[in-house]
């Protein structure tokens, strides 16, 4: 996959004077593959919204989010679970993990789906953001911040194109987030996958990103 | 590691209120097993009675009406005239009807010198495809001084019961062809000696069977009268016990031996047994299916959260119904495979019955069994496939 086209999005829930000074609602923004996006917001101005209508979660917008040149809302659920499985991946701001699973199922889980790792990266990329002795824990008895990085992990199982990251670091400490982040950016790397990164504030370590306010 | 069910399993099959599950595979079991076994009985009972059945040819019955007579009628004709005979074919469950002609002349036996016996006989013919048993050699032509005849085996058994009383030896089946009969044939237009050979033994028609060219040649030849007389009609009919046949019958005072038609009475009361038990065992599948759609249903609501995320995480929804789909593919095989074995078991004891002639069975089910459970093994697979899907449709 290419380039991921947001054309004249709106949710349906959004005021006109809410989106007139955004840079994305009901504007056209084309993010290429390889490029790196962060789009700051406040709380509750739409940033997950808009990580879901890009990943098709939710369908309650007007305008299109197009794959290359498919609108989305066209694809059946069978089409989307192969680009899930390695065109494009997500961190969700809930995380969403299996919680009676151990932290290691809740990985391996979502990597031998189409497997771009060995079974190895999963015990490498633990111990690199120390969650090692944490494989074989019940996911539901780790913190939030050790649950923040299952679930990048787990997003970093596959193989895709675009990467799209909502509030991935919410509860990680600055160094913890520095790993995290180098970790992405690693990975990204190898695939020269995009990046849509979503957050509350500009963050100071990142790299050349390209910056949009919502 | 392969991308496997195996993985996903415990997030979709929780092990908690499985009693309708088992409740589910027991019904089903029983249902199955009570399907194959009443199916495999109907066919061993179809194939033992028509075996039993002289009087079956194919799929067809063959029976002797004859005039009642009562003491309105007693002296008057009660033979059958060309219209009765018409009338007899008219009718949509007579397929055939044939008249049995019997001799005008006297006809006198006597068994030579080994058997010291003489009497009075009467002969009939009719038409050959209404007898059970015609060797080639059961024709005649004029000038040919041996008579062939079928023998009924009725007579014969009672000739046996009276024998032995009156001096005279019991005869077997194989013995009674080679006994000389001198046929003594006379009328006002002469006399002739026939040597009578029996050729065949009739299990179907009570009679003394002489080829019908022979019969015609003799009446002329003795009495100068070929009109047809007959007292005794056979009919060809698909079911005997066809209610409309027997009413039709009754109307027009005709007599039908009851006795006769009994293998098809207790063969379709046993058969009308064996399909109620096979209904019985449809509905208590069906049952039973609905049961375990139950819990399906039941267990997909209750991992929803999992699938759901599942298909969020890149699962094809396809791929998740087929793999929840086929988790009881090894259930449903071992519960008909084991009702076939079952089936087979009271098969074979059904064999070892002291009444059942095993020859005429085959120690394999029958196919319409094997079939039948081919078939209840897709419908359970595609009952199942078809309502995961349903259901995981309404998660997304």
């Amino acid at each position: 996959m290419m380039q991921i086209e947001l054309r004249k999005v709106t949710p349906d829930y959004i005021e006109k004077e809410n989106w007139e000074a955004s840079q994305i609602w009901e504007k056209t923004v084309t993010i290429h593959k390889g490029e790196h996006l962060h789009i700051v917001a406040p709380s509750g101005s739409g940033k997950t919204s808009l990580i879901h209508f890009i990943y098709g979660l939710r369908k309650d917008y007007s305008g299109s989010v197009l794959y290359d040149n498919t609108d989305i809302k066209k694809l059946s659920t069978e089409s989307f679970s192969v680009f899930r499985q390695n065109k494009i991946s997500i961190i969700f701001q809930d995380l969403r993990l299996f919680e009676d699973q151990t932290v290691k199922e809740n990985i391996e889980i979502k990597r031998i789906l189409d497997p771009y790792h060995k079974p190895e990266a999963i015990t490498e990329m633990a111990k690199r953001l120390g969650i090692e002795k944490k494989l074989n824990q019940l996911a539901k008895k780790c913190s939030y911040g050790e649950q923040q990085r299952i679930a990048i992990i787990r997003a970093l199982m596959q193989p895709f194109d675009f990467l799209l990251l909502d509030e991935p670091y919410s509860h990680l400490d600055d160094e913890n987030r520095k790993k995290a982040m180098e970790l992405i950016y690693e990975e990204c790397e190898k695939r020269n996958a995009a990046m849509i990164f979503a957050d509350l504030k500009a963050l100071d370590f990142l790299k050349n990103e390209k910056i949009i306010y919502l | 590691m392969p991308l496997s069910y195996k993985n996903i399993e415990p997030l979709i099959i929780s092990e908690n209120n499985s009693f309708s599950k088992w409740l589910g595979y027991f019904g089903l079991g029983i249902g199955v097993l009570l399907l194959l076994v009443s199916m495999q009985m109907f066919v061993n009972i179809q194939q033992l009675l028509q075996e039993n059945n002289p009087r079956k040819s194919g799929e067809y019955d063959f029976i002797s009406i004859s005039k009642t007579i009562t003491n309105a009628n007693m002296g008057k004709d009660n033979t059958f005239t060309a219209s009765d005979l018409t009338a007899l074919k008219n009718q949509p469950t007579i397929q055939g009807v044939a008249p049995l002609i019997s001799n005008k002349f006297r006809v006198r036996a006597t068994a030579g010198d080994i058997i010291p016996f003489s009497t009075d006989l009467f002969l009939e013919s009719i038409d050959n495809n209404f007898i059970d048993t015609v060797p080639p050699t059961f024709t005649w032509q004029p000038g040919q001084m041996v008579v062939p005849i079928i023998f009924s085996s009725d007579f014969l058994e009672m000739y046996n019961v009276f024998a032995p009383a009156q001096g005279l030896p019991q005869l077997s089946p194989k013995t009674i062809s080679s006994v000389n009969i001198i046929l003594e044939c006379s009328g006002p237009y002469g006399t002739q000696n026939f040597k009578g050979n029996i050729v065949a033994l009739s299990d179907r028609i009570n009679s003394l069977l002489v080829p019908k060219s022979f019969m015609n040649w003799s009446n002329f030849r003795f009495m100068q009268d070929t009109s047809v007389h007959a007292s005794r009609v056979y009919i060809k009919t698909k079911d005997a016990n066809d209610p409309k046949l027997i009413s039709y019958l009754e109307q027009q005072n005709y007599h039908l031996n009851k006795e006769k038609i009994k293998f098809s009475r207790i063969k379709s009361i046993l058969q009308n047994i064996v399909s109620a038990l096979g209904v019985f065992g449809i509905l208590v599948i069906a049952l039973a299916l609905m049961l375990f759609s139950f819990y399906l249903q039941l267990m997909i609501a209750k991992s929803k959260d999992n699938l759901r995320l599942l298909l969020t995480l890149g699962y094809s929804p396809n791929w998740l119904a087929k793999s929840v789909a086929k988790t009881w593919l090894p259930v449903y095989l071992t519960i008909i495979v084991g009702a076939l074995i079952l089936t087979e078991i009271l098969h074979l004891l059904f064999m070892q019955l002291s009444f059942v002639n095993a020859a005429h069975l085959s120690f394999v089910l029958n196919w319409s069994v094997w079939l039948t459970a081919i078939f209840l093994l897709s419908l359970t697979l595609f009952i199942n496939l078809s309502l995961v899907k349903k259901e995981l449709k309404t998660i997304l």
